[in-house]
């Protein structure tokens, strides 16, 4: 072991137990207040769904209830992963407006066919340092209940919901491998994930 | 563990990366994040896959995907319910061979049950009696996640026509689950394969009707469907090992369904 990788273990060993605590007692979240957020952001999915507004407009409310509840911006960063910090400033500008755009649709389309839906609560427990897992058992009619959980993380703050996971999936680690692989089959070229981002999104609104 | 399966694996990769070649590029050694991210993806024969995923989508938009749709719109919810509960029926036996090799006798004790309860009471298994009246609902396994239980790792990504995504082992698994299914050793002759062979094709029927929703999505919103696939698959396996998932939902995730039981009703 070279002299700085030993001060390096030193420097570790002393600072993480003195970094931790200060990390959790800034973001933690308890899973009261979190399955709490999820409770009432449910209750107000729930109501946007049922509702007896045409489809457009059901959609639009689910859209704005999304855009109150999720971590976009973080989601958004976590997905592009590595190939964040390669991007220029212009280019991770343009994908977190891109990336909103596409994932509010998708959400909102795939929940505006959830018409007739009905949510329980189920328990939430800590996930990490500074995040918590709220199940939910969502039914809907001549359909078997399905669970979904919600991880939900403090931020700013605030409870943002921060990842979505259904039959073992989670929505932003499937989403990350699916960006990674376009970048890559492209030559690592953020741009042209951009591309097919627009691309993408200029096909929802024809539709 | 007396045997050494993880050797077999190796052998049997190194067969598929030799004969059918199309490796993927390995990025470049200096190149940390890219090179973590390639052992992840755990998909050394991507171009090979990729192609099979091509070979696969084609078949699925001729074939198996308007079979599924026409499925549906013939045949009420009740009736495909009844195929489904028939088929999971058929699948028990494996499922209770999977759960005594992986040690976990609760779930045995299920699996024997539903199989008694429905196989008489649900008329040969065409009801799901366990499910509905006394609240035990089926859950899946297979080879692959005993294989799993036991240590042994998924060797490299395999995307197969029909099948869809796999692994080495999971391969090497369904191979198990088919000759050691009883199925397999009853009596030979022009009824019993022809048996056999329309129990298959109303499994993939059954299975592909399931996923109509799920897969159609996948192709609406996905920039790169191949690649959602290889992750949703692997995913959604890890949480079948270790037995996480619901079980009222008892979807067949994005594999075959070849090895659950008791599976949801149709939706639609």
């Amino acid at each position: 072991m070279t002299t700085i990788q030993r001060r390096l273990v030193v420097a570790a060993a002393l600072g993480l137990p003195v970094a931790l605590p200060l990390r959790s007692a800034l973001a933690a979240i308890d899973a009261t207040r979190a399955s709490g957020f999820i409770q009432s952001t449910g209750n107000d999915l729930v109501g946007a769904i049922n509702s007896n507004a045409p489809v457009a407009a059901r959609r639009d409310s689910v859209a704005g209830i999304l855009r109150r509840a999720v971590d976009i911006e973080g989601v958004g960063r976590f997905i592009l992963g590595r190939f964040w910090r390669t991007a220029s400033p212009a280019e991770q500008q343009e994908y977190s407006r891109l990336f909103e755009q596409t994932l509010i649709h998708n959400l909102a389309s795939r929940f505006g066919e959830y018409q007739g839906v009905k949510f329980t609560l189920g328990r939430s427990q800590a996930n990490t340092e500074d995040d918590v897992m709220v199940s939910t058992s969502v039914e809907r009619p001549n359909t078997a209940a399905f669970t979904l959980d919600w991880r939900v993380s403090d931020i700013g703050g605030a409870p943002r919901i921060i990842d979505m996971i259904a039959e073992g999936t989670s929505l932003r680690l499937t989403q990350r491998s699916e960006y990674a692989s376009v970048v890559q089959r492209n030559g690592g070229q953020v741009s042209a994930l951009l591309a097919a981002m627009r691309q993408q999104i200029s096909q929802m609104r024809a539709s | 563990m007396p045997i050494r399966p993880n050797r077999l694996l190796l052998a049997l990769s190194l067969v598929a990366l030799v004969v059918l070649g199309g490796c993927a590029t390995r990025p470049p050694a200096d190149d940390p994040e890219a090179m973590a991210e390639f052992r992840q993806t755990n998909d050394p024969v991507e171009p090979l896959n990729r192609t099979l995923y091509a070979v696969h989508q084609g078949l699925d938009e001729y074939l198996l995907r308007p079979v599924a749709v026409g499925y549906r719109e013939v045949l009420p919810r009740p009736v495909r319910l009844v195929v489904r509960n028939f088929l999971g029926n058929l699948r028990t036996p494996a499922i209770l061979a999977n759960d005594i090799l992986q040690g976990e006798p609760r779930r045995a004790g299920d699996t024997a049950g539903r199989f008694l309860i429905n196989s008489t009471l649900g008329v040969g298994g065409l009801f799901d009696i366990a499910r509905d009246h006394f609240n035990v609902p089926g859950h899946t396994e297979d080879y692959g996640q005993t294989f799993a239980v036991w240590g042994i790792g998924e060797g490299p990504y395999l995307f197969v026509p029909i099948i869809g995504p796999s692994n080495a082992r999971d391969l090497v698994g369904f191979g198990v689950g088919i000759v050691a299914d009883p199925f397999f050793w009853l009596g030979q002759g022009v009824v019993v394969q022809a048996l056999s062979y329309s129990r298959a094709g109303a499994t993939a029927m059954d299975t592909r009707e399931g996923l109509i929703e799920t897969l159609d999505e996948v192709q609406r919103t996905s920039l790169d469907p191949y690649a959602t696939l290889r992750s949703g698959y692997r995913q959604n396996r890890a949480a079948q090992i270790g037995n996480r998932l619901d079980p009222r939902s008892g979807q067949a995730g994005m594999g075959t369904g070849f090895g659950s039981s008791g599976r949801a009703a149709p939706t639609r």
